[in-house]
């Protein structure tokens, strides 16, 4: 019967030994710091370029475009209703779960603009009357972007059943063209960082099998003094674990450069269409991830690079031969 | 402790090491393995170790039929045996204790333990005084004794060598002899083999000889 004494004995044995190789291997990285750098250098910026345009996709999203003044349904009255009837409708509107922010503009605040805008001032000092009609413009609830057009046909559908209302106007075009390049870059991002975590996969397992060819005496006598493949294996793979981690810091650490050098010119082109916005980073759960991931996909390219050499020491191999 | 049962060895491409070679090491005993080079001692010891399979009969050792015994288990045959290689096979960029240490830390003892044990294994080949030097910085005899000390310190039950004197002058090779004698009287099954035909017949113990692949002599100790 197999005591829990010696369960524990040899889980605290296998505890020792991957303790070993997690601190030793980090300080063998440390040795070689040119090399160590050059390899995380590659690894972080072939993770920066997915993050990168992930969290520039991100923020575009996060910038609302599509709602507020954006995505708002543009109403024209009738030309004759009254303000009261306008009035009402507003406060119609404002009860409705699917209108959100309504603005009214005045045929007077509307002239006003077109005056400022068109610069036709004097021939249209020469109407005898104003011609505009009472106009307002009704943004649907906010949410997802993907959603939006539901919703403002919806609420199209709600304000033509208001008599006083001759027209309503949205500009679909705008709003669809935004959502599908919006799609477009998730595909570009999905796609980038299957092509990018390759890459780490890649040069870590090319590292790692530079690696283990320097070091294939100290294996061999490994091997011969009864190390079994997971001994051998796990410094190995310990040092793309490690790699993956520091490639996927750095990248968080060039993003936050790169957002902080972003932030002032952004900050004043984004000011000249009115808009305050702050840029955001990844979080920290996403941060975690990319960690993970980065430490997943070294530890994946060194087992590679590992396993097809481990195959030389099977029983009947190369292995003790002089 | 090992059994051979009319084991033969071939390579593929047919070169034939080992040929229908039957014989019986009892626990305990230390054995010479003599013969010309070429003669098989290499392949018959690679086979104890589980560094190769034979290609017909039974290897038994430490109880274990080898042939039956799968690839994975390979390592923990060889963690049973202590093994000391003419070229020593140290790892010249660790020190003599954390050499010796090494067949310790594949059994994942706690360090106190292989600290305490790496340097009884060096006291008892009377090397404790170098125990943080380089190996490179030791004399060939030095260095093969950090190897014994290495395949004893986790007190196996077999220790085997090959050629251990090869590259060591006759008194040194006397000396390395009488370490393994040492050893060997404390219970632990001793198999070296030996082109040195006279000092092997100096130790006065049983000897295997091999011609060509076949076991062309089993002199008893006298």
């Amino acid at each position: 019967m197999v005591s829990i004494s010696h369960l524990r004995r040899k889980n605290r044995a296998w505890l020792r030994r991957h303790s070993y190789s997690f601190f030793s291997s980090l300080g063998v990285l440390l040795q070689h710091k040119t090399g160590t750098l050059m390899t995380v250098l590659v690894l972080g910026i072939a993770m920066f370029l997915p993050l990168g345009l992930y969290v520039t996709l991100a923020n575009l999203d996060g910038m609302n475009l599509h709602q507020d003044e954006w995505s708002a349904v543009t109403v024209f009255f009738k030309t004759g209703t009254r303000q009261a009837e306008v009035d009402r409708v507003a406060g119609l509107l404002e009860q409705n779960a699917q209108a959100d922010k309504v603005t009214i503009i005045s045929p007077a605040e509307g002239l006003a603009d077109f005056r400022d805008a068109s610069g036709f001032g004097g021939s249209l000092d020469m109407l005898e009357e104003n011609p505009l009609p009472w106009v307002m413009q009704v943004s649907p609830p906010p949410g997802s972007t993907e959603r939006v057009e539901e919703r403002v046909a919806e609420l199209t559908a709600y304000l033509n059943t208001i008599k006083s209302i001759e027209v309503t106007q949205f500009d679909y075009k705008w709003l669809q063209r935004l959502g599908r390049m919006l799609e477009l870059g998730e595909t570009l991002v999905s796609f980038l960082i299957l092509l990018f975590g390759i890459a780490v996969v890649v040069v870590v397992a090319n590292t790692i099998r530079l690696d283990v060819a320097s070091h294939a005496d100290e294996i061999e006598i490994l091997a011969l003094v009864g190390a079994g493949n997971a001994f051998i294996r796990q410094p190995f793979l310990y040092t793309g674990l490690w790699y993956g981690l520091m490639g996927g810091l750095l990248a968080i650490i060039l993003l936050y450069t790169a957002l902080a050098v972003l932030s002032g010119p952004l900050g004043l082109l984004l000011e000249t269409y009115g808009t305050v916005f702050v840029l955001r980073g990844i979080g920290g759960t996403n941060m975690l991830w990319l960690l993970l991931c980065g430490a997943g996909l070294g530890w994946l390219g060194a087992g590679i690079s590992v396993h097809r050499y481990l195959r030389l020491l099977r029983v009947g191999g190369q292995l003790g031969r002089h | 402790m090992i059994r051979f049962e009319r084991v033969s060895k071939h390579y593929p491409g047919g070169s034939r090491a080992l040929t229908d070679v039957s014989f019986h090491i009892e626990p305990g005993s230390m054995v010479f393995l003599t013969g010309h080079s070429g003669a098989g001692k290499s392949t018959l010891l690679r086979l104890v170790m589980m560094l190769e399979r034979a290609s017909r009969g039974q290897v038994i050792v430490n109880q274990r039929n080898l042939g039956t015994t799968p690839d994975r288990l390979a390592p923990l045959v060889r963690q049973g045996t202590g093994m000391i290689f003419q070229d020593h096979k140290l790892l010249n960029n660790k020190t003599v204790a954390d050499n010796v240490a090494l067949p310790m830390m594949i059994a994942g003892l706690k360090y106190a333990d292989i600290r305490k044990r790496a340097r009884a294994a060096l006291d008892k080949v009377g090397l404790l005084d170098k125990e943080n030097a380089w190996p490179l910085t030791l004399s060939g005899g030095e260095q093969q004794r950090v190897g014994i000390a290495r395949a004893i310190v986790s007190m196996p039950p077999l220790l085997l060598a090959d050629e251990p004197t090869g590259n060591l002058d006759p008194g040194l090779s006397r000396e390395l002899f009488r370490l393994f004698e040492e050893v060997s009287e404390k219970g632990v099954t001793v198999l070296i083999a030996s082109h040195d035909l006279d000092l092997v017949r100096q130790m006065r113990k049983r000897v295997l000889v091999l011609s060509n692949g076949r076991l062309a002599d089993d002199i008893p100790a006298a």
